[in-house]
């Protein structure tokens, strides 16, 4: 029975008395592996799916098979599941910030099976976030089962999508800044090393059953001075093509929405068009890496007019897949506009000044695709890294720098908030560690109320007040009804001071004729950020708080400051 | 030495649902088990000391500022005793019979009190009016009483002490306390007494001292009504 207990309650094994540090280091192994072990499923089955399908291209009805593989999944998501679509980022993002990276054990598998019914039927999309939202999931659950606290496991949260990202890119290091930089969003050693370590174990599973390949070799680049110089043009076309992208998927997002169908049957409608561009343009269909090879070898021949039209394809096709409803993410689509859009530019160049030696087509492709992945996720360094890992190469470092932080600041000039953030901020949901909002968002009302306050009766007279006053420690006095205890109103002294050195007053005023009945009060569920907009729009110092008609405390500035004081202190120093 | 949650946030100034939040967010080096909390005092005293939040022990904070029970008049009084026939025609004089006559004093601390006394009445006279006057020194005596002291004292004839209202005073209340806040608490308690004209009659006819304690009884009583 006790080694039962035991086996039920892992947080009292002796193990985990040990040192926080280690314990998360020897978890965040586990994470790793486990969601490295979910990208390379879907990796799987997003090869077998296409080996079914290649061998159809040639009918002329291939064209409803996106649109199946979308209403598919989205029914799948939508009935069986009973999740949002989407790729699931901000959703992972938001519950790291408000609830500790709380997630359904369900996430860490419904969007690997959309997203593969999605992409897999030749949707253009992305398997990375699927395979992102899974490896939180896992880490989530993980620390949930052995009952850590919120902020181990947000720290296990980044180790899952660390190791989805590693495994699936073979890219450790961009695994570790994306969860870093875009799931966590503050730099701590505390959550560093975990995810470091998760990472590796991530790529490590990924290279034991897939083999160590860098996703996108390519030749040796000679990059000249002019190169360089021709990189900010580069910057401008990739950030041109990010905001279209974002603005586009969400006009198809919002068009979609009123349409008058079930979500699946939208799905269907966005699947279809992305069949039909699918029947003239072949490259926009599925995650599309063959396309990213092809260009980073120098092996697109195409010529200017038909890759500027296959960018702008991809771009549609992606804005149709995602916006009505597939299953997916939008880093591979990225990679593959990047490429293309790079492609275009080189072309571009070459018949603007022919004369001039450019560097060959791969490697602008390379530099595209920086340039759209740091546009997109307005993460620099993530775009820096993931294209440095999966191209394997470093001699492109710096134009590749040159272009990830033009896009960046081009994009947050144009579009403030990145793709996955855009709605959480629109929300206000975006609540990144050691920000005013999150501190507000922590602290609740019930944590502040002050119970020391004496309540008086409406009937009673002002002499009688008098003697309460000289006993009180608070200029605040609620007002309650006599029979039910209801609030009635507040007395500040403030406000009444006059009259309490007027002796003839003493007898005649009753408390119902000086109390303040117009106040605003506060619940004790209330939002913190509401409760000081409203003391602000009032200039008011402090405000009553009521459960079910009756006082129950008092909400004031001056403790507001001390517990706002020490939530921030506790908050953001350096580690634990 | 054992202590609970509550006593940790009592120690933070905190409300018992932030310690409680800070547990489960992994702020504070405090564990949930099944049943109830793991920490160790000294680690989270390190750990305040950390993030510079104050953690004081409720107890202690308490012993520092030593508490004082707030007396009635009729214990003060008694401890003073009441004076009759006090000689003199002028404040200096009166003051320095009555002082003479105090039993509780030494020798030295008369000599201090009086000084004091007089210092005091250079300020403003403390005649309160209706022939009261209530001289007391400003600052606690040097050999602090442990206790407050009111020297009820019948002068012989009244004598002009320069009070607010000019009247003559016939009886004077010498107030001795070891602290501002004890002053300040019996002088409203006799401010209460003298503001009720028949006391201030039945001063006049130097009532005995069993007579007079009945009185100042009465009144107490009617204060702690109003108080409570």
């Amino acid at each position: 029975m006790r080694i039962f207990q035991s086996w039920r309650y892992p947080a009292n094994w002796t193990i985990f008395r040990l040192d926080d540090r280690l314990l998360l280091i020897l978890v965040a192994i586990i994470v790793g592996n486990c969601s490295g072990l979910a990208s390379v499923i879907l990796n799987r089955a997003l090869m077998a799916m296409f080996n079914w399908f290649h061998h159809l291209h040639h009918y002329w009805w291939i064209f409803v098979l996106p649109a199946i593989g979308a209403a598919l999944s989205s029914l799948f998501l939508e009935k069986i599941v009973k999740e949002g679509a989407g790729h699931g980022v901000p959703e992972v993002i938001y519950s790291v910030s408000r609830y500790g990276g709380l997630l359904r054990f369900r996430s860490s598998f419904s969007r690997i099976i959309s997203s593969a019914l999605t992409i897999g039927s030749g949707g253009s999309a992305g398997p990375e976030a699927p395979v992102v939202i899974s490896g939180a999931a896992i880490g989530s659950n993980i620390a949930k089962y052995l009952s850590l606290n919120d902020r181990q496991r947000v720290t296990l949260v980044g180790c899952g999508a660390a190791g989805a990202i590693s495994s699936i890119f073979n890219a450790p290091i961009a695994g570790m800044v994306f969860a870093i930089e875009v799931i966590i969003g503050e730099w701590k050693s505390v959550h560093i090393v975990p995810i470091a370590i998760a990472s590796v174990a991530g790529t490590e599973i990924s290279r034991i059953l897939q083999g160590n390949q860098i996703p996108f070799s390519h030749r040796l680049f000679n990059i000249s001075q002019m190169d360089i110089f021709a990189c900010v043009g580069l910057a401008v076309l990739t950030a041109a093509a990010s905001i279209l992208l974002t603005r586009l998927l969400r006009s198809m997002d919002k068009t979609a929405k009123k349409l008058p169908a079930p979500l699946w049957i939208r799905a269907a409608i966005g699947g279809c068009s992305v069949g039909l561009i699918g029947l003239f343009l072949p490259e926009v269909l599925g995650k599309g890496y063959h396309v990213v090879q092809a260009t980073i070898e120098g092996n697109f021949s195409q010529g200017l007019a038909i890759v500027g039209l296959a960018t702008i394809a991809k771009i549609v096709a992606t804005a149709l897949t995602l916006g009505w409803g597939g299953s997916g993410g939008i880093f591979a689509p990225c990679l593959v506009i990047g490429s293309l859009a790079g492609l275009t530019y080189h072309h571009g160049l070459a018949l603007l000044w022919p004369s001039v030696p450019w560097v060959n087509q791969g490697c602008f492709a390379l530099l595209g695709m920086a340039g759209l992945i740091s546009g997109m996720l307005q993460a620099p360094l993530t775009g820096i890294f993931l294209i440095v890992e999966i191209t394997g190469g470093y001699e492109v470092i710096l134009p590749l720098i040159i272009v990830s932080a033009i896009t960046t600041s081009l994009c947050h000039y144009i579009e403030p908030a990145a793709y996955y953030m855009k709605e959480l901020v629109e929300y206000g949901h975006l609540l990144r560690p050691g920000t005013d909002a999150r501190v507000l968002s922590d602290l609740n009302v019930s944590e502040l109320i002050e119970k020391d306050c004496i309540a008086v009766t409406q009937n009673m007279l002002l002499r009688d007040f008098i003697n309460i006053v000289k006993k009180s420690h608070r200029n605040y006095f609620p007002v309650e009804d006599e029979e039910t205890g209801h609030f009635m109103g507040i007395i500040h002294l403030d406000d009444i001071r006059q009259y309490l050195f007027n002796p003839v007053m003493y007898d005649t005023v009753f408390l119902s004729q000086i109390m303040n009945t117009r106040v605003e009060v506060v619940y004790p569920d209330d939002d913190l950020s509401d409760v000081i907009r409203k003391m602000d729009a009032n200039r008011l110092f402090s405000m009553p708080v009521v459960v079910n008609n009756r006082f129950i405390g008092l909400i004031s500035k001056g403790n507001l400051l001390d517990q706002y004081r020490k939530e921030l202190m506790v908050q953001t120093s350096q580690s634990i | 030495m054992k202590i609970t949650i509550h006593e940790v946030a009592q120690c933070l100034n905190l409300h018992v649902s932030t310690v409680e939040r800070w547990i489960r967010q992994g702020r504070i080096p405090i564990q949930k088990t099944g049943n109830g909390y793991l920490f160790n005092e000294s680690a989270l005293k390190k750990w305040a000391a950390m993030y510079r939040l104050p953690f004081l022990i409720p107890e202690k904070v308490k012993s520092r500022g030593y508490v004082e029970t707030l007396e009635n008049l009729l214990t003060a009084m008694k401890r003073g005793g009441v004076l009759y026939n006090i000689k003199g025609d002028n404040v200096e004089t009166a003051l320095k019979s009555a002082v003479e006559n105090m039993a509780v004093l030494s020798k030295t601390s008369k000599k201090e009190l009086y000084q004091l006394l007089l210092e005091r009445e250079r300020l403003t006279s403390t005649g309160i009016g209706k022939g009261v006057a209530i001289p007391h020194p400003r600052d606690p005596l040097s050999d602090a009483l442990k206790s407050p002291v009111i020297s009820t004292c019948f002068l012989e004839k009244p004598i002009d002490f320069g009070a607010v209202d000019d009247r003559p005073v016939f009886v004077m209340f010498i107030l001795l306390s070891q602290s501002i806040k004890i002053h300040l608490h019996l002088l409203s308690r006799f401010s209460f007494c003298v503001r009720d004209n028949s006391f201030v009659e039945f001063l006049k006819t130097s009532p005995d001292e069993a007579s007079f304690f009945a009185k100042i009884t009465d009144f107490e009583k009617q204060l702690d009504r109003a108080e409570t």
